[in-house]
């Protein structure tokens, strides 16, 4: 089943909700041997009785072997609200090979709603933007939220710049219930900026997750010779040459990745970054983990 | 070079195509999409240098490619000019002849001829030769100054005789190697006396032009020399009034009337000295009488006191061998004396020659030695005691030499003694009625030779009324009769000669003995036989001697001895036993021992002709150059080497593309490949 997680494979799927439920049951199924009784009441620990405890919780098997009284403790479950922020802007569009970066931001994305809604019961929802706020759908659990947010993510076509600051201070405004917010991105900006423009998110208890999109061309990327590059967001030109891109522009790179994953870390939020070619349950689990972590 | 071609000017346009690809299409790079410029940075001025550094290559040879076609079509020669390096080949001809050594000539000449080598393109091919008695060639053509230069150095003056006939002819020789254009330089005298009878021999060939060098400017100075000094070569007795003495003729060339003083030297001593008034440019002979000379060879010299521009020439050299009388054994049959008398008298009366006549009745012959002869006289001996005839046998082997002359007798026996060969028949004309007359003679025989060519001595007027026919087989026919029949052969054996007269020598089969020429005949048969002519005497340099006859087996080789006026032996020892004559380069007396083991001395003398320095006529010498009208030689010479010649280059330019294609195809194919990884 794992191959249905291959971003290749995954690309020859038109549908947004088939692709979701293969990646999440492909998942799900490599996750756990029974997923029908996964997520039910989860045993946690035992407690000594004390009076005016709930004898409901008093485990009985336990006393009648011991003569002891003992309390199971069950994990609580509470349904959180998830939402996607996607960056549609025209770096996006970017891509060496299939898929697009775009694409596999759809992809975790769709896959995230289905594991958040079919699985976990959580409530969904999607902020497109790029300069501008493109899109945005209330999270909810309101039987055809996963098919409006489907069609959200088929509408979103990169376009224009990457600016956080504004899909972020109107993300803020409708935000008044804590939960899981993540953000899809190239990050082409200095991770200061995105720190300090994405930290305000977690004012307010939620878990803030960086997805961070790039294809592998450009993390390391390859001249064979001198090439005129045009920026897709700008559309400014210059000539590189193929020296600089062994050397001094892998330095940079990845010097951004990690001065971001480290000032993302520092800011208590979590940072995963995705390669285009690598399969799309690195997304998953992280967003499984930091559920469990929220409950 | 020849660039102006129209398809060549329109071709040019084609060289804009490979600029156009590698650098003005080259900098519409397809632009390459990035999702952020943000860690990139501008390369532009580099990246473009790499660029055209990489393909610069390719280009240089696209652009080579074409240019070269291009070139091609526009059929490009090359015009090769007196200042480039595929010049005509300079011809440089030092004459080092005997004349050359009056006064500074030479030394005048080779300084000419020297700055003619400075002068010269370093490229340009120049060969040396010398023109002396013959035209030495000392180098190939070759264009290093230095070898050059040590070759005319080694050039020294020589005693022999400037032929501007035998230089035509050598250069018509070498024009036919040498298919380029020849700048012949002759730095000479230019003696009118080496100007060939016949112009036609000294025209050059069309790919030769002429430059004549004088050495000399202005009229010759007055030279007399000693012409010519006749003297036995062999003297048996020196108070023979008829046969001792020497006249020598004393020749002025430009010189005014004057009273010369003429000695004649023997051995060094003089011996005698004579005044002699020589007119102006005229001639006057002396007589010096008897000639007092020793047994032996003696080295004699007529000298006339100097007081002129080249004494080289005023003194002529000539040995006289003096010895006992030859003799000659003459066999007659018996009953037979006319013969006798004839020959007899007539071998008396021969002024160069003294022998003794020995007559002999053939049959009383057999106890005789022929070696003790000179030459040994057959008259009509038919039969032979067999002794005798093995002895004479031998004695021609070693070099002996017997006349066989067959009357009458010879019908009666078919077998001729020593000859090989039979009586086939005889010719008796006699009984026809009319006698036969000679009508082919080799003057150039040593018994037939004339002293005056194209006079026949009268053998014409000698009827022929009985002869024997013989087939001449591998002998020389030196005299026929009118209807073909061999009447005088010569036949070698061994080192020795036998010369056979088809008649006989008295007055009944032919009347040969009648006529004055007889004289003459018997008188040269006698030098001939004798050698008189050559172990004496004097004779020219560059004459040739023979030193051994040429049907001498290789196993019996016997050494010859040459040493010249220098004292040295010019012969290496394979030479010593194989040369068959020898060239006598040099002026003076030169010792030979013959392969026969006779000794000689011989005088050897320049030709007189060296002692005339008049050189030759202006106009002559235009006419020579080939400019009849006179232009002034130093015109005639730049013109010369202002010629032009055109080379046709296309072929090799195509060659050069064909190279250029085959790299390009290799060089692009990995440029192309790389752009397709790119892209």
């Amino acid at each position: 089943m794992q191959r249905f997680l291959d971003p290749n494979v995954l690309a020859g799927i038109s549908s947004l909700d088939l692709l979701a439920k293969t990646v999440v049951d492909g998942f799900v199924a490599g996750l756990h041997r029974s997923p029908d009784f996964g997520f039910s009441q989860e045993f946690a620990e035992y407690r000594s009785y004390t009076p005016g405890d709930d004898l409901r919780h008093v485990d009985w098997n336990l006393f009648a072997r011991t003569e002891r009284c003992y309390l199971k403790r069950y994990r609580g479950e509470t349904n959180t609200q998830l939402t996607v922020l996607l960056d549609a802007s025209n770096s996006m569009q970017y891509t060496s090979g299939p898929p697009m970066k775009m694409d596999y931001a759809r992809y975790i994305a769709a896959s995230l709603f289905y594991l958040a809604i079919h699985n976990q019961r959580d409530a969904a929802g999607l902020i497109v933007f790029d300069d501008d706020v493109r899109e945005y759908i209330r999270p909810s659990t309101r039987p055809g939220q996963l098919a409006r947010l489907f069609a959200g993510l088929e509408r979103a076509e990169p376009h224009a710049r990457t600016d956080f600051a504004k899909p972020l201070k109107y993300f803020q405004n409708f935000l008044h219930r804590r939960g899981i917010a993540i953000l899809i991105s190239d990050f082409y900006e200095e991770p200061e900026t995105i720190v300090r423009t994405v930290a305000p998110l977690r004012f307010h208890g939620n878990e803030v997750v960086l997805f961070h999109i790039l294809d592998p061309q450009e993390i390391r990327p390859v001249l064979k010779g001198s090439a005129l590059l045009v920026d897709l967001e700008t559309d400014q030109r210059i000539e590189v040459i193929p020296e600089y891109t062994k050397t001094t522009y892998r330095a940079r790179i990845d010097a951004h990745i990690e001065q971001l994953r480290s000032r993302a870390r520092a800011s208590g939020m979590d940072y995963q970054l995705l390669v285009t070619d690598q399969p799309l349950d690195a997304a998953l689990r992280e967003y499984l983990s930091l559920r469990q972590a929220g409950n | 070079m020849g660039f102006l071609a129209p398809w060549f000017l329109g071709g040019l346009v084609a060289l804009g195509v490979p600029v156009f690809v590698h650098l003005l299409r080259r900098h519409r790079t397809t632009p390459r999409p990035v999702g952020s410029l943000m860690f990139f940075e501008c390369g532009t001025q580099s990246s473009t240098r790499h660029r055209r550094l990489k393909y610069l290559l390719l280009f240089t040879m696209r652009f080579g490619l074409l240019l070269a076609l291009v070139f091609a079509f526009a059929n490009p020669f090359v015009r090769r000019t007196a200042s480039d390096a595929t010049l005509p080949l300079l011809l440089i001809v030092l004459d080092n002849s005997f004349s050359m050594r009056a006064g500074t000539r030479f030394a005048d000449a080779k300084q000419q001829a020297l700055g003619a080598i400075a002068a010269k393109g370093h490229s340009q091919k120049a060969q040396i030769m010398a023109l002396g008695g013959r035209l030495n060639v000392l180098t190939q053509p070759i264009t290093d100054e230095t070898q050059l230069r040590s070759a005319l150095e080694s050039i020294q003056p020589g005693d022999g005789h400037a032929s501007f006939g035998e230089l035509g002819r050598a250069m018509h020789t070498l024009a036919e190697t040498v298919h380029g254009p020849i700048d012949l330089h002759l730095f000479s005298d230019m003696q009118r006396t080496g100007m060939p009878a016949n112009f036609a021999d000294v025209i050059l060939p069309n790919n030769m032009t002429l430059s004549l060098h004088p050495a000399v400017r202005g009229a010759a100075p007055p030279n007399w020399t000693v012409e010519s000094v006749e003297a036995p070569a062999a003297l048996s007795d020196p108070k023979d009034p008829k046969r001792s003495r020497v006249k020598a003729v004393v020749a002025g060339f430009g010189t005014p009337a004057a009273t010369k003083s003429v000695s004649l030297l023997v051995n060094g001593k003089v011996m005698a000295t004579r005044k002699l008034d020589v007119p102006a440019s005229g001639r006057a002979s002396v007589e010096f009488s008897p000639l007092a000379v020793g047994y032996g060879f003696n080295r004699c010299e007529v000298r006339i006191d100097g007081g002129d521009a080249f004494p080289g020439d005023d003194v002529s050299i000539f040995s006289v061998r003096r010895s006992d009388p030859g003799r000659v054994l003459f066999l007659h049959p018996a009953g037979e004396t006319r013969s006798t008398l004839y020959f007899g008298s007539a071998l008396e009366s021969a002024a160069q020659t003294s022998f003794v006549l020995q007559s002999l009745v053939a049959d009383q012959a057999r106890d005789f030695d022929p070696s003790r002869f000179t030459f040994v006289v057959l008259s009509d001996a038919a039969i032979l005691p067999s002794i005798f005839e093995h002895a004479l046998s031998q004695y021609v082997a070693k070099g002996g030499n017997v006349l066989i002359a067959l009357g009458t007798a010879a019908a009666h026996h078919e077998r001729i003694p020593l000859w090989g060969g039979y009586v086939n028949h005889v010719h008796e004309y006699a009984r026809t009625g009319s006698p036969a007359v000679v009508g082919q003679v080799d003057f150039s025989h040593p018994v037939l030779a004339e002293p005056q060519p194209g006079t026949n001595s009268g053998w014409a007027d000698v009827r022929v009324f009985y002869a024997a026919g013989l087939d001449p087989g591998d002998a020389r026919v030196a005299m026929r009769l009118s209807d073909g029949t061999p009447l005088l052969l010569e036949k070698q054996v061994g080192e020795g000669h036998v010369l056979v007269l088809a008649s006989g020598l008295e007055n009944v089969t032919n009347d040969l003995p009648l006529h004055p020429v007889f004289v003459a005949f018997v008188d040269r048969m006698a030098r001939y036989f004798s050698d008189t002519d050559r172990l004496g005497g004097s004779t020219l340099v560059d004459s040739f001697v023979q030193l051994r006859s040429a049907t001498e087996s290789v196993g019996a080789a016997t050494n010859v001895e040459v040493i010249d006026p220098d004292g040295r032996r010019p012969l290496s020892l394979s030479e010593a036993q194989t040369l068959q004559s020898i060239r006598l380069e040099r002026s003076g007396f030169y010792q030979i021992r013959f392969a026969s083991g006779r000794h000689a001395v011989i005088g050897v003398n320049p030709d007189r002709r060296e002692s005339d320095l008049q050189p030759l006529g202006d106009d002559v010498q235009q006419l020579w150059i080939g400019n009849p009208g006179g232009a002034p030689q130093a015109v005639r010479t730049t013109a010369a080497g202002g010629k032009y010649g055109t080379v046709g280059l296309w072929w090799h330019i195509m060659v050069f593309a064909l190279a250029i294609a085959l790299a390009e195809t290799v060089l692009a194919s990995r440029y192309m490949g790389t752009q397709r990884e790119e892209t």
